[in-house]
């Protein structure tokens, strides 16, 4: 059977809320919902998860084909795309050929995505930054697309009880373009990282910083700090890095208030359509294949920016033929994903020192914040917007060393210092790169699936051109030699930073969702993920995702008070 | 969506699978657990050291050249070499479970090699004097410079790109194992306390 983990038929009665996904922003709203004494259902696609499957102190000589197995393509070629698909574990990704999508030619996007309790974030890369008001009011700077609906100062106070709560380590450095937060104590850095921050510093005027992560520095709300092992996508025993399963899904469970069933493959918002609200979701059972129901007075959707627009464009009624909420006709539209593929890479001769298979392993890097298109440099004459860096430097074993026999087994002991840096730019929120459902396709439980057409465009292209040249100046300043330029243009999806489709705004003929996630036309219904991004900015997403969930909550459980729901 | 519609395709869904092996079955899998053998705790470590291995993809020729160049590559020194940590074993297996296109680069490679030392010795690579080997080996380590009287680059080295790659596939074996991680000198623990960074004093970098 599903795992329901209450005692009652789940089905049988009507929750206050359904939440639908039981990652990042999921396991926000299941716990501040619950935790305000509604009850609540959490609706997860996938199987629960437990520490007796994290692998992350497994060694790969213990795996058939330690690491690199060849086997995996054959059921997960997209999500083998993604660093963290690994022989360890692939099953906590999707399984390609149940979960199909298409692309029109010449436009691939790859979509790397997970079924299981926590969803991605049991594997993110756990970078989190604040947007400031030169992301959110953006479009009034520089004249492209259009501004947030709210301001940073909306979401700050949002930012500090989620930063509080799930433990961000990182440096405060009063940076114009990356306001600071409620921080643990910061990792160390490197030596070439030092070197790279005092050098840039002096020459460019730019901030090196440590990057700021979801990784515990020390113990916290009854985590254990970090015990640097290394692979946190491989799960991690001690809970110190942020995920889901672990923390809010936890507590909105200990609550008392929340019921989660897994294994719930959502198809659909059920609609009444005689008082235009919505009565609940069915779903399809993921191993039984059972179509079901779960009533609720509200739905807040967080099963990931695609996921969420695909239930409420396969949720179309009478009253709304092209998809739930979307009278305004933007639903599926101004998809962004940051677009990568430009950076620099070398080595540091002038730092010496000897590869230790022994040193800790730091799961964090450096970051460089935005510096162009600032307040303080002015704009650019080629491109709007910016990027951010990140990298590291370190001394590793040197598997490249030239020749063979023992002088190459010597020279991968020895190693060598190296440093690199790669670019983060932001995707500019167009119209024409959209979702939408793919009349042909449908997945393993007979959902039709989505269709994604996406492209990055010359401003994309040319942040990319950019970013390989100024990270080259900066590792040229810092004195690395055998510098190599990196100027492409990954394919969309690469950064696994989906966002936009169901954006926010306040004019409901232009955008789906009000300012506190509601969708414009069916006011029990939200969308609280990825999709509500007006702009992308060139910050990892998910401590924004996740401080909007929380600000959207706050205002529905008001609500809720005042029976406006 | 309607939801007879997904009743429609969902039944139809499910007499589809009772046809094949259940969803979600993960390609290795013996059961329907949702989890990767490394989840379950599957330890294959001493897979490839059971007696009586026989390749699955190399032929036996191909397999003994393999072992030699292995040897050649990455020695035995005060620890063991490829040729004990069993690197031909393991590149068999991923060979095996490789697409055609991975497996033909691999052989070229090899057939490479063979065919170089044909045409300087008569003779297969495995069956050369050491000092052939080596003399071969060393025409093939090192990339080719251009000209240093007139100036002209030097045209495409296939040699040295057929060379690394067995060697990178090699080491990647090697160094994979157990007895590479050890070379590299691990202790076999997986924590070492808080990550240190630099201890320098502030500004000493120059």
């Amino acid at each position: 059977m599903s795992g329901i983990y209450r005692l009652q038929d789940p089905l049988a009665q009507t929750y206050d809320v359904i939440v639908v996904g039981s990652g990042a922003t999921g396991g926000w709203a299941a716990k501040q919902m619950a935790e305000a004494g509604l009850k609540v259902a959490l609706l997860e696609a996938g199987r629960a998860v437990s520490p007796k499957e994290f692998t992350e102190h497994m060694p790969a000589y213990k795996l058939k084909y330690r690491d690199h197995s060849p086997e995996i393509a054959r059921t997960r070629p997209v999500q083998k795309q993604c660093y963290a698909c690994m022989e360890y574990n692939y099953e906590w990704f999707v399984n390609d050929l149940e979960n199909p999508y298409s692309t029109p030619q010449g436009k691939p996007f790859t979509w790397q995505r997970l079924r299981i309790l926590g969803g991605r974030s049991l594997v993110w890369g756990r970078q989190s930054y604040r947007m400031s008001d030169n992301d959110f009011k953006a479009a009034s700077r520089d004249g492209y697309g259009d501004d947030w609906p709210i301001s940073y100062a909306d979401v700050a106070p949002y930012y500090d009880i989620v930063e509080k709560y799930v433990g961000i380590t990182g440096a405060a450095e009063g940076n114009e373009m990356l306001p600071d937060g409620q921080f643990l104590p910061p990792m160390k850095m490197s030596c070439g990282e030092i070197l790279l921050r005092e050098r840039v510093k002096a020459k460019f005027g730019r901030t090196v910083t440590i990057g700021r992560a979801a990784v515990l520095t020390q113990n916290h709300n009854g985590r254990l700090g970090c015990h640097y092992c290394g692979p946190c996508e491989r799960g991690c025993s001690t809970f110190s890095y942020f995920s889901s399963p672990f923390t809010t899904v936890k507590d909105a469970i200990a609550s008392g208030n929340c019921t989660l069933i897994t294994n719930a493959v959502v198809s659909h918002v059920d609609m009444d359509n005689a008082t235009n609200k919505a009565r609940g979701v069915t779903y399809v059972d993921r191993l039984t294949r059972q179509v079901k129901e779960v009533k609720g007075k509200s739905v807040i959707l967080c099963a990931q920016a695609l996921e969420s627009t695909r239930i409420l464009l396969n949720s179309s009624t009478r009253e709304y033929p092209n998809g739930l909420g979307n009278s305004s006709g933007a639903l599926g539209h101004y998809l962004m994903d940051h677009v990568v593929g430009g950076g620099a890479y070398g080595k540091l001769p002038g730092l010496k020192g000897k590869a230790d298979a022994n040193e800790p392993q730091r799961p964090n890097g450096i970051y460089i914040p935005r510096f162009r298109n600032t307040p303080t440099s002015g704009k650019h004459a080629r491109f709007i917007r910016g990027y951010g860096f990140q990298g590291g430097a370190d001394m590793d074993f040197n598997f490249g060393a030239e020749g063979y026999g023992t002088q190459f087994k010597n020279a991968v002991k020895e190693g060598e210092y190296q440093i690199s840096m790669g670019g983060f730019g932001e995707s500019l929120a167009r119209w024409d790169n959209f979702v939408e459902i793919d009349k042909d396709l449908k997945d393993a439980w007979g959902i039709p699936a989505l269709r994604i057409s996406m492209t990055h465009g010359e401003n994309e292209a040319a942040l990319m051109e950019d970013a390989a040249v100024t990270a080259a100046e900066m590792l040229e300043a810092t004195g690395a030699r055998e510098i190599k330029l990196q100027a492409s243009v990954e394919m969309p999806g690469m950064a696994i930073h989906e966002l936009g489709t169901a954006r926010m705004g306040t004019d409901a003929k232009k955008s789906v969702l009000n300012t506190f996630n509601q969708t414009h036309d069916v006011k029990n219904v939200f969308v609280m993920d990825g999709a509500s991004f007006v702009s992308s900015a060139c910050q990892n997403p998910t401590l924004s995702m996740m401080a909007i969930t929380v600000r959207a909550c706050a205002n529905l459980i008001d609500r809720f008070k005042k029976s406006e729901v | 969506m309607k939801r007879r519609e997904l009743l429609k395709t969902g039944a139809f869904a499910g007499a589809v699978a009772a046809l094949r092996p259940p969803f979600g079955q993960g390609q290795d899998a013996k059961s329907n657990t949702g989890l990767t053998p490394a989840q379950s705790g599957v330890d294959a470590s001493n897979d490839l050291a059971a007696p009586g291995w026989k390749p699955k993809f190399l032929d036996e020729h191909q397999n003994e050249t393999l072992i030699v160049l292995s040897d050649l590559i990455i020695p035995a020194t005060d620890t063991p070499g490829a040729k004990e940590a069993l690197v031909n074993r393991y590149i068999d297996l991923v060979l095996a479970a490789e697409k055609p296109e991975a497996q033909k680069a691999f052989v070229n490679s090899l057939g490479f090699l063979d065919g170089e030392s044909m045409r300087r010795y008569k003779t297969a690579f495995r069956y050369l004097k050491r000092e052939e080997q080596d003399d071969l080996l060393h025409a093939l380590a090192y990339a080719k410079a251009g000209s240093g009287w007139t100036g002209e680059a030097a045209t495409a080295d296939p040699g040295h790109t057929h060379f690394e790659f067995l060697k990178q596939q090699i080491a990647r074996a090697y160094y994979s194992c157990e007895a590479g991680e050890k070379e590299l000198g691990w202790d076999g623990a997986f924590a070492h306390g808080p990550y240190k960074g630099c201890e320098h004093a502030e500004g000493s970098h120059k």
